[in-house]
């Protein structure tokens, strides 16, 4: 493992609290988004890719150890996808303009499901025991066949939640005081600024 | 329900952590790799027994109620939708499997007993810190997120009703969150510098877990089941 800078070591940690504080509050509210990939996008966009894919699988690991459940783990490759397109994202200055940020968030939308739905359908049967597996239920229970109630289910909350997600990154950008955005070396850029 | 270490002195809480994750990995991989309904479900009564002989037991009551929920869906799409119980006892032995060992791993290894044995084998100060700091920062943080919203509702913030009026309530949490953890980075890697975090240097923990020739032992046993079961299953 390449030695980690003391900032990126400080950061980390807070960009996984971020994203379970977030996760939990959207869970214990019923709202219909997991807001738990906010912290790991938001690294994206202040560093870059490499760091995010590191926030990306301590956040998988925290959340699997938090819920205690170790089938979480089986979806590490879905928060390193994610961790890797916002660091795109960011790059290519996606966090210019609200527009631009919800419109990337729903690409990663498909991405997030298109990763998630195999893992879900050939390990777990497509039920996770989450919001999703509701949807699932419904659409299997109309007759949808059982891969595309999965998909389908993955992506209804994925599109929502990754833009929703992009947004929140945005706004919390265009808050970072001047002062803070030039300690991170990528905040500019992604903010369209540089 | 319980969730997470447990102190006591029983015979998984004496195992040196490595051989514990090593049982919970070798677990979630010969639930998938050997066939029908007897595996998964012999390994459940294995991990039963496991749980009973370290004084334990509570820790089945949390793997059967985080249990029932999966067995609840998967009897739903798979027994009655799909007329296919078979595979919903199946997949329900693979769940119950995996959440029944990693509960025992959680509540049989103390974090900080993990951290020393990974640096006491080399790992960098760097991994073992984002290990420690993260299970510390997520409490945190939540604990954060609470107050934030307590001081957003005292200025007038709903966070109760209806689809729209929740959603408003997470820009008001997320973005004081936010800026609050970012303001704090500077502090917290001052005192990484401090300790010496750049330095490289490896570190010696004061106490390390003792690992013994049983333990040892297991761990390869583990490495051997889960080859030969692959293999079998493979060349099968």
């Amino acid at each position: 493992m390449a030695r980690l800078s003391s900032r990126l070591l400080a950061l980390i940690p807070l960009a996984v609290g971020i994203n379970l504080a977030l996760g939990k509050f959207a869970s214990a509210t019923s709202l219909p988004l997991f807001l738990d990939t906010v912290g790991t996008v938001l690294v994206a966009a202040l560093v870059g890719p490499a760091a995010a894919v590191v926030t990306g699988l301590v956040s998988q690991t925290a959340f699997t150890i938090v819920d205690g459940k170790l089938m979480w783990m089986a979806f590490l490759p879905v928060q390193l996808g994610i961790a890797l397109y916002a660091g795109l994202a960011a790059r290519y200055r996606m966090f210019a303009s609200p527009l631009r940020a919800v419109a990337s968030g729903l690409g990663l939308g498909v991405i997030a499901a298109t990763l998630s739905w195999p893992i879900s359908l050939l390990l777990f049967g497509g039920v996770t025991a989450s919001g999703v597996t509701l949807v699932t239920t419904a659409l299997t229970a109309v007759g949808v066949p059982l891969r595309w109630a999965v998909y389908g289910a993955s992506l209804s909350s994925d599109l929502l939640d990754k833009a929703v997600t992009f947004l929140l990154v945005y706004v919390v950008l265009e808050a970072l005081p001047r002062r803070m955005a030039v300690r991170f070396p990528a905040a500019d850029r992604s903010r369209g600024r540089a | 329900m319980t969730l997470g270490y447990r102190p006591g002195d029983g015979l998984l809480h004496r195992t040196h952590p490595f051989t514990t994750a090593s049982l919970a990995g070798a677990v979630s991989v010969l639930v998938f790799v050997l066939p029908g309904v007897l595996a998964p479900w012999g390994l459940v009564a294995g991990l039963c027994v496991l749980a009973a002989v370290s004084g334990l037991l509570p820790v089945l009551g949390t793997a059967a109620a985080f249990s029932a929920p999966f067995w609840g869906f998967l009897i739903l799409i798979h027994g009655v939708f799909r007329d296919d119980l078979g595979t919903a006892v199946v997949l329900a032995g693979r769940i119950s499997a995996m959440l029944t060992v990693f509960l025992l791993l959680l509540a049989s290894v103390h974090p900080g007993r993990l951290v020393d044995a990974m640096l006491e084998r080399g790992a960098p100060f760097g991994l073992a810190y984002l290990f420690g700091a993260t299970l510390q920062a997520v409490p945190q943080l939540q604990r954060r997120a609470a107050a934030i919203l307590d001081a957003q509702r005292c200025r007038g913030l709903r966070v109760r009703g209806s689809l729209v009026r929740r959603a408003r309530a997470v820009i008001p949490l997320a973005v004081p969150l936010v800026l609050g953890a970012l303001a704090e980075v500077d502090e917290r890697a001052l005192a990484l510098e401090i300790r010496g975090a750049g330095s490289g240097a490896r570190r010696t923990p004061l106490d390390p877990p003792r690992d013994g020739a049983v333990g040892r032992l297991v761990r390869w046993f583990l490495l051997a089941a889960v080859t030969g079961a692959v293999l079998w299953r493979l060349l099968s």
